[in-house]
């Protein structure tokens, strides 16, 4: 399939339908192998749930009306698709919100410890596409957050709080550090993409020395010691590569890579927090736009976020302390706010993504942007029915612009298996997945 | 509990020789999650007897054998110490950590456990390009270079001799210890590299020392394994990083080198003067500030946890947000270097304000304070003095918009007692309730209500009562004396049937259960300096040093010095886990007397 698929154009009848989109489903000698763009995927991560009555859209199918809290998207309704009825079984057990922030893209479940036995028992679906395609740009993920790890241990329940700090997980073990600092992103992107000829040489010489050292000193190291200094020599051998790579820029597979604009570049973290999550959003597509990296994700706070939103109308209160609502009415309605106020944001991104034009689409088409949270009620820390929406064509392999119900307590793990299988790196399973998610895939 | 099998454990004796079977299965019944949902519940004081009976057992036979030496893992240099380190190594004054991932924390809550000092692949790249920017601050800063650029090339020294004197001088410090001819060859030929490429001398010099500064003998805090199966004592320079990383969370100065090499620094009179010394030096800040912060949870403050801008404009102040960050910081570093009793930070006579902060609380005084923060006397009736009214502490046990008597109840249980309750179950209707509303009752009068259910009484009138003697402060710690045009009632009734007034009562009764408050500042503290969790072999250390402050009038010294010479900190254990370092001929314990320390 080069271009979107008959039926998906057919299913997106009868709503409005972009001009991009339409010069997106035209098969064109542009898109023949090597050239066609390839597939992003990003993943944003909300802390604290949703108000439960006020997410689900009515209606089924292609045939569905907007919840209040999903308003926002009524510009970008025919990319997104709204999934009904997904849970993480593995995420179940355990506490409110650390297992189900760990766990939210390994489907797995975290052991309990205030550290010492730290382990996530899988590997994230983001890092499980990053490791697959990751050597094709030249960053092969990126994290992003918005505040640091939250410092300390929760000793009400006995979770490290680096639990509740990350989606990201390279392996059991690895959980991957974050950047907050928009700037500090772009400088990354800027050195990431522009090659610096001998400067790079010359850090490969170091990091060679660096090698070198590592080597020596782990024959002298106890078993458990070794790991922590093999994670350190794992990050130098995969900085070495990416500079090497860098220096033959003419070998990276996508070509029409745009440059990164100077003017884009932030000054730091500014002091608003609705200001800092736009920066780091922008720079989630001047990743894409850039090819930078393929493979992204951001969390727009960590698990148990008390984030005030006073800054929002109607809005007196931290986030989490909010999204404990015990069914009082005016809860409820700033709960929702806040929600609502996460999804506008997500609509920022995709208009952003849809507005930039790639090949012959949008960089939207090109990309699949996944939105949710790893509970529904945070009243109730409730895994079932979780709030999800993807958005988005991955380069025609998705079909959007529907709202697709499930039978009750579909594994969460089916939508990364298709997810994983539109970004080009199918597997066979993911953690309890049964198969891929039927109605997700064009055609499928 | 998957695969626990918990049918055999059923007899007293079980406790001791299954310790670690029953250590998970208390932080299970104290986490009320033992016995299982649907089994019958024992009643909270039952739980908590139960709890406290396990607890005594296992520390019991923990401290029966002697003491283990413990873990000691390899554990990456910190963010903040990262920064010190830099700041230390080159004299310069930017924070060179600034541009790392953050850490997060493990073990008793710091982030400087071995456990959760992960390497993501970013860190390889920000140490490269954080190396390069503290070595091109350093290279122009003429103070700066004098520091670690001893020799430069003339008639008689070649580039690449002079190179090689700045190295052999740069490497041990780098390194923490001293290093093989050999070592310093290989980082000569980093420089060599350079030179061919026609770079200019400072250039070179550079590109070697950026070599060094990513280097895992830098970035890691090394140990030479132990190949006996008995602990033996931390080697010298090994000895001397372990103490600068705990009092000043850098790397050791000269003198400490200088004992190091000479082999004395384990001597006790030698390490006891080190101590007092390191104390009172001003690089005592960055332990202060990285302990406090993470005990206390203050660090959060202007992080996840920021009073409402609209209503509480006047937190929103430089100024003002600097003084209440730093208050008990230097609050905690002025017992720590006058040697003052830890009690303070429940109930003390002075506290630390700049004219700002002195206004915040309303305090009249007859000197005149300045922007720097002072150690200021209190007078009477200012309510302040100790932790509990310190407006750090209070912010960030608040929500945004208002006080929550049970967010500052919880952590008081928590930071104060070292008694956290258990979490709440899920979808139970929550304690507090808005001020005001349609019927205007007060938030006490709810919260009394709420407690009428027995699922929520029985942690609840632990929580709460606590909080409410808190309630004269505001959000942002100033005192009041009604909210809402409604008067403060800080009055409170603990389980026991204990009743206060105010916080001043409330110290008081806090000042009863000092040995709970003891102790739980005491495996804070451990657990900070070893980097680790605590075992249940440590608690016999905790009982040790807690008996020797009871003996010393609580003197923060006291407790330092029981720290640095008990066993965990000064041994290494062997190949043999948890062989026990046989107490010394005569001595009770192992950890060393610190009587008449002063």
């Amino acid at each position: 399939m080069t271009a979107l698929s008959r039926r998906t154009v057919l299913r997106g009848v009868g709503a409005t339908l972009s001009l991009p989109w339409l010069e997106a489903m035209m098969p064109k000698p542009a898109r023949a192998a090597g050239s066609r763009p390839p597939v992003r995927m990003a993943v944003l991560y909300m802390p604290n749930g949703v108000h439960p009555e006020m997410w689900t859209p009515a209606g089924e199918g292609r045939d569905f009306e907007l919840s209040s809290t999903l308003a926002p998207l009524a510009d970008v309704k025919n990319e997104i698709t709204v999934l009904t009825n997904l849970w993480n079984r593995s995420a179940v057990a355990g506490d409110g919100h650390y297992v189900k922030t760990s766990g939210f893209l390994t489907c797995t479940t975290v052991t309990k410890t205030l550290g010492v036995d730290i382990n996530c028992n899988g590997v994230s679906m983001d890092q499980v596409a990053a490791q697959r395609i990751g050597k094709q740009t030249p960053l092969p993920s990126l994290e992003l957050g918005t505040a640091p790890v939250t410092t300390g241990v929760d000793r009400n329940v006995g979770y490290t709080r680096v639990y509740g700090s990350h989606i990201a997980w390279s392996g059991p073990t690895s959980p991957l550090a974050r950047e907050i600092n928009p700037r500090s992103v772009f400088e990354r992107l800027f050195r990431a993409t522009q090659p610096r000829g001998d400067a790079a040489g010359q850090d490969r010489l170091l990091l060679d020395r660096v090698l070198d050292d590592a080597k020596q000193l782990r024959e002298r190291l106890g078993r458990s010691d070794r790991h922590r200094l093999d994670e350190y020599l794992s990050a130098v051998r995969s900085l070495e590569e990416r500079l090497e790579r860098a220096g033959r820029p003419e070998e990276l597979a996508w070509k029409p890579r745009a440059p990164l604009p100077e003017e884009a570049r932030p000054a730091g973290i500014p002091k608003d927090f609705a200001e800092h999550v736009r920066l780091m959003l922008d720079m989630v597509a001047l990743a894409f736009q850039s090819d930078s990296t393929r493979v992204c994700t951001f969390m727009f706070g960590n698990a148990v976020s008390n984030q005030n939103f006073s800054f929002l109308d109607g809005v007196r209160g931290g986030h989490h302390s909010l999204s404990h609502h015990q069914r009082d009415a005016d809860k409820l309605r700033q709960y929702q706010l806040i929600n609502r106020w996460h999804v506008e944001q997500y609509a920022y991104l995709l208009k952003k993504l849809r507005e930039t034009k790639e090949a012959e689409a949008s960089l939207l088409d090109n990309s699949m942007i996944l939105f949710g949270s790893g509970l529904r009620d945070g009243n109730r820390h409730d895994p079932h029915n979780l709030p999800l929406l993807l958005a988005g064509c991955g380069g025609g392999r998705l079909a959007g612009g529907r709202h697709l119900v499930y039978r009750n307590d579909t594994p969460l793990s089916n939508l990364y298996v298709s997810m994983l299988e539109a970004f080009g790196a199918p597997v066979e399973r993911f953690a309890d997945s049964t198969g891929p998610l039927s109605g997700v895939l064009a055609g499928s | 509990m998957a695969g626990f099998d918990v049918a055999r454990l059923t007899s007293e004796k079980s406790i001791t020789e299954t310790p670690r079977s029953w250590s998970r299965i208390l932080a299970r019944v104290r986490q009320g999650e033992m016995p299982p949902k649907n089994s019958p519940a024992p009643a909270p004081e039952v739980r908590e007897r139960f709890s406290a009976w396990i607890d005594t057992r296992l520390r019991t036979a923990a401290c029966s054998d002697g003491i283990a030496p413990g873990p000691a893992p390899l554990r990456r240099l910190n963010r903040a110490e990262y920064a010190a380190t830099i700041r230390d190594l080159l004299n310069i004054h930017i924070n060179a950590g600034h541009a790392l991932p953050a850490d997060g924390a493990g073990g008793e809550g710091f982030d400087n456990a071995a456990e959760t000092l992960f390497l993501s692949p970013i860190h390889a790249e920000k140490y490269l390009e954080a190396a390069n920017t503290a070595l091109g601050y350093a290279m122009s800063d003429p103070r700066s270079r004098a520091r670690f650029l001893i020799a430069e090339p003339n008639e008689t020294t070649s580039p690449e001799q002079a190179a090689r004197k700045v190295l052999v001088a740069f490497l041990p410090r780098a390194f923490r210890r001293p290093v093989k001819p050999e070592e310093v060859e290989h980082y000569v030929a980093l420089f060599r590299g350079a030179r061919g490429r026609g770079e200019s001398q400072d250039g070179t010099i550079a590109f070697a020392l950026r070599g060094v500064l990513v280097s895992p003998h830098f970035l890691f805090r090394l140990e030479d394994p132990n190949p006996d199966p008995a602990p033996r004592l931390v080697g010298p320079y090994e000895f001397a990083s372990r103490l600068s990383y705990f009092l000043w969370g850098s790397m050791p100065d000269e003198t400490l080198f200088g004992l190091a090499a000479q082999g004395s620094l384990h001597e006790p009179e030698v390490l006891q003067a080190q101590v007092v010394r390191m104390l009172k030096d001003p690089k005592s800040r960055e332990f202060a500030e990285n302990f406090v912060e993470q005990w206390l949870g203050t660090r959060e403050l202007g992080r996840d946890i920021k009073p409402d801008p609209k209503l509480f404009p006047a937190y929103y102040d430089a100024e003002i947000q600097s003084a209440m960050r730093y208050e008990p910081i230097l609050f905690f570093q002025e017992l720590l270097a006058q040697n003052l009793s830890l009690l303070n930070l429940i109930d003390s006579k002075f506290t630390i304000l700049t004219n700002k902060l002195q206004r915040h609380y309303g305090i009249e005084l007859s000197e005149r304070l300045r922007q720097q923060p002072k150690r200021v006397e209190l007078p009477p009736g200012t309510h302040r003095g100790g932790l509990l009214g310190m407006a750090a502490v209070l912010a960030v046990s608040s929500q945004p918009h208002r006080t929550s008597p049970v967010l500052r109840g919880k952590w008081i249980l928590e930071a104060i007692l070292g008694t956290p309750p258990p979490p709440p179950p899920p979808d139970v209707p929550k304690l507090e309730e808005e001020h005001g509303g349609a019927a205007a009752r007060t938030l006490k009068e709810l919260l009394l209500q709420h407690r009428r259910n027995p699922a929520c009484a029985s942690c609840h009138n632990r929580i709460d009562p606590l909080g409410f003697g808190l309630e004269n402060f505001d959000v942002l710690g100033r005192w009041r004396t009604e909210d809402n045009g409604k008067p403060i009632d800080a009055s409170g009734e603990l389980p026991d049937g204990t009743a206060f007034n105010g916080v001043d009562e409330l110290r008081v009764v806090l000042l009863r259960q000092k040995d709970l408050f003891v102790r739980n500042l005491t495996s804070k503290l451990l657990g900070y300096a070893l980097g680790r969790g605590l075992t249940i072999e440590d608690s016999c250390i905790v009982n040790q040093i807690t008996a020797e402050l009871e003996k010393n009038d609580y003197r923060a010294q006291t407790l330092i010095l029981g720290i640095v010479n008990s066993v965990p900190f000064r041994y290494q254990a062997g190949t043999a886990a948890n062989a026990p370092v046989p107490a010394p001929a005569g001595g009770s314990g192992n950890t060393r007397k610190t009587e008449g320390s002063t």
